[in-house]
């Protein structure tokens, strides 16, 4: 698990059973089951079965749809909009995650509560650091995108905002974790020779956790392009406004070279993010 | 983490790999300058960077939304009776709540697809399994051909946003939770899918080539040798994901396919701003009660 899936991995693994938690266990599982399947039964009631569930003429749409969609439109002037589309996105995830970088390393090291001696101080700051992240990744990107759309107009500090305040709250929070759990033996041998909080911090956390930190963020990264792409559904440029648009045109083959092209430039940064992982935590 | 300690001389040595890591903070500084070159030289929008009015803006925004009028006082019809803002009108929460249901409904849908999706695929999609590695196999054609389907599969449909799935899903679909609730389901198909092949992968093999070399069939060590080790690990993922789900289903709805979302966008579009503001509270409220929920079944599960 820690190899290859990285800090993907951080929610929790299984933790190792004992003989004389297995009732407990098969009590739980049985339990679950039943709770799992009733919650999904009870999902499908809500939905309207009926004729009317698929629009009139809906199948034949499919027809039309995948037609255009396994015939990209490779015309220049389709793929020069997809490359500048494509930047303009690049340049929103990029932007977008550099403040959210900023924003989650002093809250993330707040929330860890390694900076404070004072246990009450300490129990204080760190309720307040972890519910501030936990709000701040509470709503999507996208319903962010629109309220600072609304508030202040079409301009790329909305595009920037939207995407740098869940990704802070998400970041924050696993920096919190991966300075709280670097192994103990350094951070007390630092200890022992008189270091102060501040100077653990800096050389026994910081070094130990920034390999797992500096990867979790390429993996946010791949997340935070898709993010950006449809960000455009507010009405900000990308992608996601090119996609749109043809869409609402119904010219699917151009959907499809758009889709292509952000699949293409999440599958580039998803190899590249995964090769700096392995080399970072091997 | 990469240096190696030269034993004569006590000084770090490079790995080969250090240098791929260090072409990679080349490339990582210059697309975070040439990305603020480009919105700070007004590229991103042809309305630039915010303007001087934009505050005026944002505070009328801001006023709206907690039901001022917006000169700041308290907003009244053209009568002269004072409006009550949507979040102090019971009748108005009793409307959300149901909304909120339809919403976790669409999630629990999503997710149900996802998950069992996700079960049917996971073992050809894992390359110790198809290489045969871990059943002592040998590598067969079928195994090979079946792996890079179903990674295709996975990479496609998480490469296409659920926003996307959802426009395209409507054109067959009537408005509604299920094609918001297909939509969600296809796009985390790929991504718990390809979380949930790297847990196979990693997997110990030692007790499934135990159990292969005692004579078990390939059903008997899925189901005693697989399943067992791999199953926590599913359902914290499954989980973790619902989570990230149940954030993202106001996003599908934005573009009609039901719940908050689809409400989100009508009071958007008649400016009913104290409205969004009941949407909100109502939305973060089902945040973290599927947080809590998800916390309980992780407890469960392990």
């Amino acid at each position: 698990m820690a190899t290859s899936a990285g800090n993907e991995g951080r929610f929790g693994a299984g933790a190792p059973l004992r003989q004389r938690d297995l009732p407990a266990l098969a009590h739980g599982r049985g339990a679950l089951t039943v709770l799992l399947c009733a919650a999904v039964l009870l999902s499908l009631l809500r939905v309207p079965w009926g004729d009317d569930l698929v629009r009139p003429g809906g199948v034949a749409m499919v027809g039309q749809v995948l037609g255009g969609m396994l015939k990209p439109d490779l015309a220049p002037e389709v793929l020069g909009k997809a490359a500048a589309a494509a930047w303009q996105t690049i340049a929103y995830a990029v932007t977008g995650m550099t403040v959210a970088l900023a924003m989650a390393l002093p809250l993330g090291a707040l929330a860890s509560g390694t900076l404070v001696r004072n246990p009450v101080l300490r129990r204080v700051t760190m309720v307040l650091a972890r519910g501030s992240l936990g709000l701040l990744r509470a709503i999507h990107e996208l319903v962010w995108a629109w309220l600072f759309v609304a508030a202040l107009g079409l301009s790329p500090v909305a595009a920037i905002a939207a995407l740098a305040i869940p990704y802070a709250g998400i970041l924050g929070r696993i920096y919190a974790d991966l300075l709280n759990d670097v192994p103990p033996q350094p951070v007390t041998a630092l200890q022992t020779t008189g270091a102060g909080l501040a100077i653990t911090f800096l050389y026994a956390r910081i070094p130990l956790a920034l390999p797992d930190m500096i990867s979790y963020t390429f993996y946010r990264f791949e997340c935070g392009l898709r993010s950006a792409a449809i960000l455009s559904f507010v009405g900000l440029g990308g992608l996601g406004f090119q996609i749109q648009i043809a869409l609402d045109d119904l010219l699917f083959g151009r959907v499809a070279t758009y889709l292509l092209v952000l699949v293409a430039l999440i599958l580039a940064v998803d190899t590249w993010s995964s090769q700096v992982r392995r080399r970072l935590t091997q | 983490m990469n240096l190696v300690t030269a034993p004569a001389t006590g000084t770090p040595v490079q790995s080969p790999a250090s240098g791929f890591l260090r072409a990679s903070l080349g490339v990582t500084a210059v697309l975070v300058a040439a990305s603020w070159w480009f919105i700070l030289a007004g590229g991103g929008q042809a309305g630039a960077m915010a303007g001087g009015d934009s505050f005026d803006q944002a505070l009328r925004f801001l006023r709206g939304f907690v039901g001022l009028a917006e000169d700041g006082t308290i907003a009244r019809t053209r009568s002269g009776e004072a409006l009550v803002p949507a979040y102090l009108q019971w009748d108005r929460w009793v409307v959300m709540a149901g909304l909120a249901i339809e919403t976790l409904a669409m999630s629990v849908l999503a997710i149900a697809l996802a998950g069992v999706g996700m079960l049917c695929t996971v073992l050809p999609a894992a390359r110790t399994a198809a290489t045969g590695v871990l059943l002592l196999g040998s590598p067969t054609w079928a195994g090979r051909v079946t792996y890079w389907l179903v990674r295709a599969m996975y990479i496609l449909t998480r490469g296409i946003p659920e926003l996307v799935w959802a426009m395209l899903l409507l054109f067959v679909f009537a408005l509604g939770i299920l094609p918001g609730a297909l939509a969600l389901g296809i796009h985390n198909l790929g991504i718990v899918g390809k979380l949930c092949a790297e847990v196979v992968e990693d997997l110990n093999p030692r007790p499934i080539q135990a159990l292969r070399t005692s004579g078990a069939s390939s059903a008997q060590v899925v189901l005693y040798g697989v399943l067992p080790q791999v199953l926590p690990q599913f359902l914290t993922y499954v989980v973790y994901r619902w989570e990230v789900i149940i954030r993202t289903t106001i996003v599908v709805g934005f573009v009609s396919a039901g719940g908050l979302g689809r409400e989100f966008r009508l009071a958007m579009s008649y400016f009913h701003y104290t409205d969004i503001a009941l949407i909100l509270m109502v939305y973060v409220l089902l945040v973290i009660a599927v947080d809590l929920i998800g916390a309980g079944l992780r407890r469960l599960a392990v």
